[in-house]
């Protein structure tokens, strides 16, 4: 018992610590300051994206489309303010577009029933599809005179500290709050750990779930305001990338249990300084494409093994489609 | 050739340390029925899955045949005769009854044709009334059972394990399988059968194990046991009289009528159905499997919907009501008591404390949007010894509990949401001697303490040991009314077969 209790979160901490002081030690160019602060912006939308991801996770969902969420309200902000419209009202737009999508999922998941997994991965197709066709003129959504100030959300920094981290750690405070201190994160942990259940006691269980969801996608919609800002511009095609396999590495790789219920924030955090810090390294490297791939997908392979050790699926409440 | 069939020496299993049985020993003869008894936890299931190959002894022998053997998967166990019949989840429900009995021995070249005429013939051998062509899915739980069973003989199996194989069963499907075990008993087929219902095992057993806390107890040949000593072994002290025993000689009068049902429908399981319920009394629903007792009353607190349709009328305190999902139910202060608490009852990550919060939280969320530790664990110690929950600490895992404790915290969890109509479906199923006299006591005193209480209970014994009022089911509607004085097990029988 005791010996679970160290579990997965100490070992994957200690894997990144290793991780981290061998790179620092044997890979020149790995511990400067200028590859520190690459790492940590890389880190920090890794990071928010893990924690919209844990949130749904966490009440036995997935969500697929959340890439879909990072790229085109964002980049319809980009784009507006192109357009000639103002920034407020920009962002305002995008925040309701992300809304609206966050609804869909959720509705369709909690009231049509539909599992998480397809839902996601249609909507999420469904929206991006809708930014390149009707949306945005480009793929690349450049960053135009209108948005002048709105870069330092990507590339200020506050007390030296570099404001991409601190929008992280923001998401982290704001996260864990409501997961273990309000009354809706104990819904979503009882939802998670036996839906039926929760339904019983008398829990609102699907506006709960669309609560998830709207917050996942708000929460993406974040992360793509602070990719944006920090590059200067909003690549759509990442949707196309292999981006949400790092965000459900870092989910399953800190410890939180595909099977729901289980885990918190602090699992995302360790989670995202290991991938972080592993991607960065192979990338200084000079680590192929593909190979990355490889790398990434073994790992997330074998997390995945762990995972259906350490946290069994519970067969009894289990729903058939579910993840 | 031995006499034994099956010998356990000295069998001990530990689980982290912790034995679940110790040092037991156990024959099994040829060709015997013999009933393994024990309250839940006493290692009935730990002794049978060591023969079925589902776990491996610590120490100890086994012998099959006189041969030491130690088999490490069900498929070994297969190899030397042992089959174990489950409830009737190892069958998959799409294929027909006889894919299924022929699975994993199929030719390269599968013809239907071949199997259901192979199938028909064997089915009819052993004179089982399944038709070969169905699909598994759409038979009822003892005809799915024949099919396990059939299933077993067809791999010969020389052993038979049956773990509580009568609980879904109807009481004349149960007649049935009886006949069935005593069939196989006449083929040579040596039989395990657990079972909690007394009755069945001294009814159908030619030996009975008693085991308490993984240690063997008692074993004897049937003659020697009758209902009171068994108990008294099973637990070590005598509950038989507390137990089910006594009948009621007073009844508690009707108080408010607090439910009203009337023409309730949802098809297939509920038709026309009208009831009601009062204040003050507990209400006693008797009724065979698919009599539409559990669908009714998931439907008046909300965990199924009825038909949109002509689907009839709930009235909580004369006013209609429609609920679509338990939510709205637990707020107008209708708590449903699930009859399957794996599923529907508690959070098992989750700590006692946490579980009976939870119930809080959804009935009076009030304005707590933050959440206080400190009421979650004054609730928890609170419910804890009013209901005397077991546990070595309010921050236990739910998982970790026996299945009285959890059946406690899943009714604590209820209790605080101070509903008015409580509902409990089969309250005390795989719950250990011990506790179910504490729940009928706890049943007993929300009555007198005024709330309006419904027992669902397939347990005869049970619902007159509990009820004032008897509401007879069958086929989706209630057909009959008993006051408990008047009510007699053969009377409510007869109204309730049909």
């Amino acid at each position: 018992m005791t010996l679970k209790r160290i579990g997965q979160q100490e070992i994957v901490l200690g894997i990144f610590v290793v991780l981290f002081v061998a790179f620092a030690l044997f890979l020149p160019g790995f511990a400067t300051t200028a590859n520190m602060l690459t790492l940590l912006q890389n880190v920090a939308v890794l990071g928010i994206l893990g924690l919209a991801m844990a949130l749904v996770v966490i009440g036995r969902g997935i969500d697929i489309s959340l890439i879909a969420a990072l790229a085109v309200p964002p980049g319809l902000v980009l784009q507006m303010v192109q357009d000639g419209h103002s920034l407020p009202v920009s962002i305002a737009a995008a925040l309701a577009l992300a809304l609206v999508f966050g609804l869909l999922n959720g509705w369709l998941i909690a009231y049509a029933e539909v599992p998480s997994l397809f839902t996601t991965l249609a909507t999420g197709l469904f929206l991006a599809g809708l930014g390149q066709a009707a949306l945005f003129k480009l793929d690349v959504v450049q960053w135009s005179e209108g948005m002048s100030g709105f870069e330092r959300l990507g590339q200020g920094s506050l007390l030296g500290i570099p404001t991409p981290i601190i929008a992280f750690a923001l998401v982290c405070v704001v996260v864990a709050l409501l997961l273990r201190q309000t009354r809706i994160g104990a819904y979503i942990y009882a939802i998670g750990d036996n839906p039926f259940g929760a339904r019983v006691t008398g829990i609102p269980s699907r506006p709960i779930i669309v609560l998830q969801y709207v917050l996942a996608a708000l929460i993406g919609c974040f992360a793509g305001l602070v990719l944006a800002s920090s590059v200067n511009s909003m690549p759509t095609r990442i949707f196309n990338s292999t981006m949400i396999y790092d965000v459900i590495l870092v989910v399953v790789l800190g410890g939180i249990g595909l099977s729901g219920g289980r885990g918190g924030v602090f699992n995302v955090i360790i989670g995202t300084l290991l991938i972080g810090t592993m991607l960065n390294g192979m990338t200084i490297m000079d680590v192929s494409y593909s190979g990355q791939n490889l790398i990434k997908g073994v790992i997330l392979l074998i997390a995945v093994i762990i995972d259906s050790f350490l946290n069994p699926r519970n067969e009894e409440t289990a729903q058939q489609g579910d993840i | 050739m031995t006499e034994n069939v099956v010998e356990f020496r000295k069998a001990t299993k530990l689980y982290a340390g912790v034995p679940a049985i110790e040092g037991v020993d156990f024959q099994l003869r040829r060709g015997e029925i013999h009933a393994l008894v024990g309250e839940n936890g006493a290692g009935k299931s730990t002794l049978t899955k060591a023969l079925s190959g589902v776990v491996t002894l610590t120490s100890g022998q086994l012998f099959v045949d006189g041969v030491e053997v130690s088999p490490k998967t069900p498929l070994e166990a297969r190899h030397l005769g042992i089959a174990m019949v489950f409830q009737e989840n190892s069958l998959v429900p799409t294929m027909t009854v006889a894919q299924n009995l022929f699975l994993g021995q199929e030719h390269f070249y599968n013809r239907l044709r071949g199997i259901y005429i192979a199938a028909q013939q064997f089915l009819q051998s052993l004179n089982f009334d399944v038709p070969p062509t169905t699909t598994v899915g759409l038979l009822g739980a003892a005809k799915k059972q024949m099919v396990e069973i059939a299933r077993a003989v067809l791999h010969k199996a020389k052993v038979i394990i049956f773990d509580e194989p009568t609980a879904t069963l109807t009481p004349e499907e149960k007649a049935y399988f009886f006949d069935l075990v005593r069939d196989l008993k006449k083929r040579g087929v040596s039989v395990i059968f657990i079972s909690h219902a007394l009755e069945e095992a001294l009814l159908l057993a030619d030996r009975i194990t008693v085991l308490r806390d993984g240690k063997h107890v008692v074993t004897d040949d049937v003659a020697n046991f009758d209902r009171a000593k068994i108990v008294q072994a099973m637990v070590g002290r005598d509950l038989s009289n507390t137990l089910y025993g006594t009948r009621k000689s007073t009844v508690r009068s009707a108080g408010e009528r607090i439910l009203s049902v009337q023409n309730l429908k949802m098809a297939p399981m509920v038709k026309n159905n009208s009831l009601s319920v009062f204040a003050g009394q507990i209400t006693g629903v008797f009724g065979l499997v698919g009599a539409g007792r559990t669908e009714t009353f998931k439907i008046v607190s909300g965990v199924l919907k009825r038909d949109f349709f002509h689907g009839g009328e709930v009235l909580l305190r004369g006013r209609p009501v429609r609920y679509r999902v338990p939510a709205p139910a637990v707020k107008a202060g209708v708590a449903y008591v699930t009859e399957d608490r794996k599923v529907e009852g508690f959070f098992e990550t989750m700590s006692i404390a946490r579980n009976v919060y939870l119930g809080l939280l959804a009935k009076f969320p009030g304005g707590r949007f933050i959440l206080s530790n400190r009421e979650s664990q004054q609730t928890g110690d609170n419910w804890i010894s009013r209901l005397k929950v077991r546990a070595i600490s309010p921050k236990a895992k739910v998982v970790e509990l026996s299945g009285g404790n959890q059946q406690k915290v899943v009714i604590a969890k209820s209790l605080t949401q101070e509903p008015d109509l409580i509902i409990f479906d089969e309250p005390t199923r795989g719950v250990d001697v011990g506790a179910i006299v504490e729940i009928h006591e706890l049943i007993n005193r929300l009555a007198d303490e005024g709330k309006a209480v419904v027992v669902i209970s397939s347990y005869l014994p049970e619902i007159l040991a509990l009820s004032d009022r008897i509401l007879v089911s069958r086929q989706g509607k209630v057909v009959e009314e008993f006051s408990a004085l008047d009510a007699t097990e053969e009377k409510i029988m007869y109204a309730a077969i049909h």
